[in-house]
């Protein structure tokens, strides 16, 4: 477990080739599945993913209750979702991720050294919930907005407080990934100043 | 015209009357089925699709090429395709762009972020020698029943994605579902202010669909036999059925193969060959519970090029 309700889940690779952004179906032993996005690096040996515990998930329980060693059933990588097409210093990108929506995130910059986003704005309930804060501090200026205690140094509140922080530019690429109604609060905010909507890239995920 | 199989319950309906077939005439539109992964898991889909799902799986520009090739051999009018979600396949824009280079085409999808965020890339192959048009889903005209199956929000961004299609030069239509007995004139006009919202034309074409039920299923239906065909078609209205003048190309476990129309690929006795020209040969019997649809309600998934 990384905090009290989210887990980092290991696979072997088994020569399975993915592109970051992309997500595979996991399947309960009943056929139920649920798609979670590839959060480790291209040329790692294993795959890693970061799941929220959902109280009642039919997958998301089932995953936290296997031990090392259980086979799982997955699909073959998909993913419409592509935060590393930009990210370099001449092609900006800014990326907005709530809980576990920085999963693709965490996966485009393993992959991808020379990837530079101009910022990331990174929301979660408990300063807990935050996977990788050091890491992702190390490569990007990163906001992190802690939605349900007081966390100083972090802003306590949600990330589409802090919208005006994001830099703006006709050319960056903005890149968004967590729950819809962040989504979507985020993608109205941005067209309404001005940026086009090819710029801006979705991911929606939600609880199940 | 052959028989795909001699078998008894192809050949006849559970009464022991022969089924009522079609001998298929000229190929004018071809299907492609993406891949049954698509990013939304709407519990009706009569195509069984949700993330990950890979009973279709994705075809890709290579499978492709041979048939496009062949079917412009045949004299096809059209490509269309669907899934699944096809812009969830990472081919697609490119298969879509090899098609147009050739002939008009329909795609069929959801218009949600798959879509979105490929946008970029779909605006370009407005340079195509031919045409593409954009059918998307808005099951009904109340957003909440739609959002009901699709998932929150769903309605408003299939319907923006209409807009945008339509503002940056594409055709787009609407499929929706049709109930049991409806008014079929009261339920499209409930699209109008939506229409009016969008920036959409009043009078866009919207393709009703009955429940085809998911994959699978053996629902009781009337069969539809050489006696019913004989009585209650005529020689026009057996010309409209899909599997008279269209095929669809299905990749299962690594192989593509010929199918009858798009309803039909959960049952292998619709896979007809290995090629179209092989496929023209080989009688269509009405034996699938969907074959029943289109027979009593005129179900249709082509439209105009």
């Amino acid at each position: 477990m990384l905090s009290s309700d989210i887990l980092e889940l290991v696979l072997e690779r088994d020569g399975i080739d993915f592109t970051p952004g992309d997500c595979v179906a996991i399947s309960h032993a009943d056929g139920t599945s649920r798609p979670y996005s590839v959060s480790s690096s291209v040329d790692d040996e294993t795959l890693h993913f970061v799941i929220r515990r959902m109280p009642g998930g039919i997958v998301s329980e089932w995953i936290a209750e296997r031990k090392a060693g259980d086979e799982i059933e997955i699909s073959p990588p998909f993913g419409w979702f592509r935060p590393s097409r930009s990210g370099k210093k001449d092609d900006p990108s800014v990326f907005v991720a709530t809980g576990t929506g920085i999963a693709p995130f965490l996966s485009a910059l393993r992959s991808h050294h020379e990837m530079a986003p101009k910022c990331c704005l990174y929301g979660v309930r408990k300063k807990s919930d935050a996977v990788e804060i050091d890491y992702l501090q190390k490569r990007c200026p990163i906001r992190l907005c802690v939605s349900g205690e007081a966390s100083p140094p972090h802003h306590r509140g949600r990330v589409t407080d802090l919208l005006k922080e994001i830099p703006m530019s006709p050319e960056t690429h903005y890149y968004l990934c967590g729950l819809d109604a962040m989504i979507d609060e985020v993608s109205t905010w941005l067209e309404q100043h001005g940026v086009h909507f090819t710029r801006v890239h979705r991911e929606v995920f939600f609880n199940a | 015209m052959r028989e795909k199989t001699e078998e008894k319950n192809w050949l006849l309906a559970p009464s022991g009357e022969p089924r009522g077939y079609i001998d298929s005439q000229a190929l004018t539109e071809l299907w492609f089925h993406t891949g049954t992964n698509c990013n939304l898991s709407c519990p009706f889909c009569l195509e069984g699709s949700k993330p990950g799902d890979d009973r279709i799986k994705f075809i890709t520009g290579e499978d492709t090429k041979p048939f496009i090739h062949e079917a412009l051999e045949m004299g096809v009018e059209k490509f269309s395709f669907t899934g699944g979600e096809p812009f969830v396949n990472p081919h697609f824009v490119e298969i879509l762009g090899y098609g147009l280079e050739h002939r008009p085409c329909m795609v069929l999808t959801n218009g949600t972020e798959p879509l979105r965020n490929q946008f970029g890339e779909v605006a370009k192959l407005l340079k195509q020698p031919n045409p593409v048009s954009f059918r998307i889903s808005l099951d009904h005209p109340d957003p909440e029943l739609h959002d009901a199956s699709r998932g929150k929000g769903n309605f408003s961004m299939a319907l923006r994605t209409l807009g945008l299609l339509h503002a940056e030069g594409f055709h787009v239509s609407i499929a929706r579902l049709m109930e049991p007995k409806e008014d079929v004139d009261a339920v499209d006009a409930g699209y109008a202010k939506y229409l009016s919202e969008a920036g959409l034309p009043s009078d866009i074409t919207i393709i009703k669909f009955p429940d085809f039920q998911t994959p699978g299923s053996i629902p009781e239906v009337p069969q539809v036999t050489e006696h019913c065909m004989r009585t209650y078609t005529t020689e026009e209205t057996r010309h409209a059925y899909m599997c008279n003048f269209s095929r669809m190309i299905v990749k299962k476990n690594g192989r593509c193969g010929v199918y009858a129309c798009t309803l039909v690929d959960d049952d292998d006795d619709y896979d007809l060959a290995d090629t179209l020209r092989e496929s023209f040969e080989v009688r269509i019997r009405f034996k699938h519970h969907r074959c029943y649809s289109c027979f009593a309600f005129g179900s249709n998934c082509s439209e105009g090029t």
